[in-house]
Order: structure tokens, then sequence, then C-alpha cells
């Protein structure tokens, strides 16, 4: 049984989110999704030639910088930086679902490019970010932010009351707020994305 | 998931879309119901802002807010008629009537008082005789009322006791007589003086004097038979009546025709219940309580813009209120990896500041337009302008 935390309110969080991530703060990263089905592996499982990438696809996130460090290797100083990409997971699924379809004010998304949210898209280890003029590979991605601790992707009991404002089980409670991508920086050459060579 | 839309930036206004539909024919309405939402939205901080309400919750608040204009207005006509209005019908048409006062409750309300005094009201007195015996000074005055039919219990009160001989008016006099109440001795005043056979005024060497001189003397005479000759008196305790002297005793004259022999006393006495019954009237389709003035809803278009102003700023006031109510529905809001708290509390606060201010000014207002109000500020300008013409030499003739 639930009481609290239904579409209703999950709606007004995502109106809310949007308007923060998209209006106010805006910081937009590019996002790169691996191509598994493309990218050759060796007999080790490793893609050790080309890798392929989907993208890249413009995103509203929260940004956590953490300092440069310099760490000295036999081959002398490197560069490394770790970055926490933050998303609202709603902007990453189907652009068919009826809240990227339309924007806070009903109005559709078709016809505005670049106003539109629905990614299509789960991020996974390996993918790559770019933000800032920079790539940072995923190494971790993390989504358990659950608002009032229910992820309706797992209704496992019926619910027996407010049965008039969802489907009467318990996917219509709780939301699943973010996605959470820790990225650490990777050189632009070694990912082939853009046409960088040193000399 | 459900995606529910919030304030577009624009509405179309139409009837129904407000909770009652009070005023939704009313063109005036439908024309500022659209106006009022941009006004709202603007107020709260669109475009810069996202605000977290539909054009049916501005609807709704504006609609309240003619209706809490229109409640105060007509709470203030009926303060201020409610004498005039208690008792007249309730099929008149009370918004389109002006109303003038009239002394007709104050009189109904005044009649208690003289039921009390004996003048008049609308209690009746009933009178009884109580029949004296010889040598019995107390009488159960609520026995001998049920014996002439009041058989409800402990019901009279008794209002007047007749214990006193005939008024020293009507008997025949020494003290007084002469010029101007009476023709000389006792004799002379039986005839024409202050005597039982003739009225005051008219004697043989008459001399016209002051009326007050022949209240006086008639006042005197009663004053002095209290004091100096009265032997009659009572006590009443209970509705138990103790004369005195005690019946036949102290040389009391046998009233003739009386039973007993020795006399009749009277009393004059109300009924309590008639109190009650007298003072509650059925009045169907009559005003009978503020509840009950046959005030509706205002006309929005017959609020001028006055009016309408402070229509608008209350509309603002219960948005933001409602606004507060939305943001603070959950203290803090999830974003992702991260909670952030809105500006709920500043919200509902200035909301409520401003809601009572307006409520204020708008009683404040109508109170300052009051019929009192309006003869003291009268008064008050026609003792400056005499204060002022005061000052202006008197040579100079103002006609």
């Amino acid at each position: 049984m639930a009481l609290f935390g239904t579409q209703r309110d999950v709606s007004l969080f995502r109106h809310m989110s949007r308007e923060l991530m998209a209006d106010i703060i805006t910081e937009q990263c590019a996002y790169y999704k691996y191509k598994l089905e493309e990218t050759k592996i060796n007999l080790y499982g490793e893609a050790a030639e080309e890798k392929f990438y989907i993208g890249p696809v413009l995103l509203n996130t929260l940004v956590e910088r953490t300092d440069n460090v310099y760490p000295e290797t036999d081959l002398g100083t490197d560069y490394d930086k770790e970055v926490q990409f933050s998303f609202l997971r709603d902007d990453l699924l189907g652009a068919g679902e009826d809240f990227n379809k339309f924007d806070n004010k009903g109005n559709s998304y078709t016809g505005l490019p670049g106003t539109g949210y629905g990614a299509n898209l789960v991020p996974q280890v390996g993918d790559i970010i770019m933000y800032n003029e920079g790539y940072y590979e995923v190494h971790e991605t993390i989504s358990n932010q659950y608002f009032v601790g229910k992820n309706p992707d797992y209704p496992n009991n019926v619910n027996t009351i407010n049965k008039t404002d969802g489907p009467g089980d318990l996917s219509a409670y709780g939301s699943n707020i973010s996605i959470i991508c820790k990225a650490h920086y990777v050189q632009a050459d070694k990912l082939g994305l853009t046409q960088a060579r040193f000399q | 998931m459900a995606n529910i839309p919030i304030w577009p930036g624009s509405s179309s206004f139409h009837p129904g879309d407000t909770p009652f539909g009070f005023y939704d024919k009313d063109p005036a309405f439908e024309k500022d119901a659209d106006k009022v939402c941009t006004f709202v939205t603007r107020r709260l901080g669109y475009p810069l802002v996202e605000i977290e309400l539909q054009a049916i919750n501005i609807y709704a608040a504006f609609e309240e807010a003619v209706t809490v204009y229109g409640n105060e207005l007509y709470a203030y006509k009926i303060r201020e008629n409610y004498l005039t209005l208690e008792g007249a019908p309730t099929s008149i048409d009370i918004e389109e009537s002006i109303v003038t006062p009239n002394l007709g409750r104050i009189i109904d309300y005044s009649e208690q008082y003289g039921a009390e005094a004996g003048t008049g009201g609308n209690v009746p007195w009933r009178k009884m005789a109580v029949p004296l015996t010889a040598s019995v000074q107390d009488y159960d005055l609520n026995v001998l009322a049920s014996q002439h039919g009041f058989t409800q219990s402990n019901d009279i009160e008794i209002m007047r006791v007749f214990y006193e001989a005939p008024p020293a008016s009507a008997l025949f006099m020494n003290s007084y007589d002469g010029f101007g109440f009476g023709l000389g001795g006792s004799v002379a005043a039986g005839i024409d003086g202050v005597g039982g056979l003739g009225g005051l005024g008219y004697g043989g060497g008459y001399l016209m004097m002051p009326l007050n001189y022949d209240m006086q003397i008639i006042q005197q005479i009663e004053l002095n038979d209290m004091v100096r000759i009265s032997n009659y008196s009572f006590e009443m305790h209970n509705n138990v009546l103790r004369v005195f002297p005690i019946p036949g005793s102290g040389g009391n004259i046998p009233e003739s025709g009386s039973e007993n022999g020795v006399g009749n006393m009277w009393v004059e006495f109300m009924l309590k219940s008639d109190r009650t019954s007298q003072s509650i009237v059925e009045a169907y389709e009559k005003i009978k309580m503020v509840s009950g003035v046959p005030y509706k809803n205002p006309k929005y278009e017959d609020i001028n813009s006055v009016g309408r102003s402070w229509i608008f700023e209350f509309t603002l006031a219960i948005c933001k209120e409602m606004l507060g109510y939305v943001r603070g529905k959950y203290e803090t809001i999830p974003i992702p990896n991260a909670e952030i708290t809105l500006n709920q509390a500043d919200l509902i606060a200035a909301a409520r500041e401003e809601k009572e201010a307006l409520l204020a000014s708008l009683r404040a207002f109508f109170d300052e337009t009051s019929r009192e109000k309006l003869l003291e500020r009268r008064t008050m300008e026609s003792n400056f302008v005499m204060e002022e013409l005061d000052r202006v030499p008197r040579v100079i003739y103002i006609g």
C-alpha cells in the first residue's frame, strides 16, 4: 500500500529538475554511447583496435569536478582528472515517453531541435562523455536514488488504494531519479573520436 | 508515468473552468480571467522561473477572490442594515435595493421594557381579585391563580398589588382647598376641587395657576397620605402575599358585596410563559438571521476598478499561497544526486500576510463608508467649515 510519491508528484519533481538543470544551471555534456557490436575484440575480449561509438547526444547534467592530478609514471608526468556526471534518468529514457514528448508547457518537442528529451540511452561502463573539450570514460554507473524509497520498475505488490491514479500497483509510486556516471579523463587520440594527432 | 503540465505561458478561459462557476457567464469575468493569469504568473516570476500552477488553479483563485470581495461587501451591508432588514420578506431583490433605515425593530426591541414597566409592550398583564378573609394575613397567589385557570406551576409573576386606599385626590380634603384647588372647605373640595365629584380645575373663587403648580399639589397630597397616614402595606415572598394590617382588624371597613365581608385586594400579574410565547414569532419567508438576507454572489461586471484591483491582488495572494503549498508538499525536492529546498515557507508567509492586509484594508474601507462614519465625517467637515468661516472678519457678509 502506498500513499505518497505518486506520479503526479514525480511529474512536479521532473519539471523542477529540468528547470534547474536546463534553465538555471545549464551544464551540458556530449555523451558517446559505446557501440559494442561494431567493436572488434581480440582473443582476450579486449578492444585492442578501433572502438565505435554512437552519438554524441547533448545532455543536461550536474557535474562534480575533482582537481587535476599529475601522477608520475615510467613515461613521465601524466595527467588525470575524475568527473562525476549526474543525469536525470527520465531525460535518458525513450523519446516516446509522454514526459519526454512534451515540454513543461504541454507543447510537443517535435520540430524543436535541441530542446527535446528522451535520449533512449542506457549509460554503461566504457561510454565516453565529452565535457569542456575533454573526454572522460565512464568507469562506474550508479542508479539508486529512489524517491520515497521506491523504484517503480519493481512493483512487487498490488496496491490496494489510490488505484485511480495509476495502474493499481506500485509502478505508479516512487521514482528512480538519477543515473550517476563516474568517469576519468582519457586522451582524445586514444579514442579516435576526433581527428587529433600529436607530434 | 504521467506528465502533468504546468503554466505554459498563456491560457484560454472557458465557462466551466472554475470550481463553482459563479461568474463563468459574466463577460467581464471571462475577459479578465486570462489577464489575471498573466498578471499572477508574471508577478510570481514567469517567464524567468517556472510557475508550478495551471490556469485552472488561477481561475479558482480568481473566483474565490471575487467571492470573498462580495462576501465582505455584503457582510458589511448586512451589518449596516440588519435592524431594518430583519423581518423583511426574503423575496426582496436586495442587491438592487437601497435600504433606508427605520425604527420598526427598535420599537419592537423596546416593547420588552414597556411590558415590564406596565406602559405597553407585547406581554399582556392579567388581573385577579384576592378575596381577603378576616384574620388571614397570608395568601398564596399561585393557588389562587390556578383557581383562575392559570394552571401552569410557578408561571405567574406579580407586577402590581393594589393595596392602598383610593387616591387622595379622589377624597374629600381639607388641607389644600382654596384658590385653584377647590372652593374652600372639605365640601367644596368634594364638589369641584380635587374631590371625587369634580375634576381638577374649576372653583368658585378660581385663580388660574400654572399647571405644574397643580401637579405639585397632587403629588404632595399623595406623598402625604403615603408617609403620614397610610396603614396599608404588603410583603411578597415566593408569590405569597402578606397583607398589613391583618384583614378584619384595625377598623377595616368591610367591602360591601364581598363574599367574606372583609373585601378584595387586586393584583396584576404577567405569565412567564407569555413572555416566551410573545417573544418568539414564527416568520416564514422572512429574514430571520444574517444568513437569511438574500444576497447572492456579486455581479463581477458591476464591480468598479477599485474593487477589481483588490480582487487581482487577492488572487495573487491566494496563488502565492497555493504555489507555496505545491512547492512545500515535500520539504526537499530530489534532483539528480542531490536535494533542494524551495521557497515554500517564504511564499506561504508572504501570502498570509498579504491576505490579512488586504482584508484589513477592505474592511477599513467599508467601515469608512458606513452610515455612521459618513455622518461623522460630514459633521467634521461642517465644523471645519464653520471654524474657517470664523476666521473671516465679521464685517464681511456671507450670505
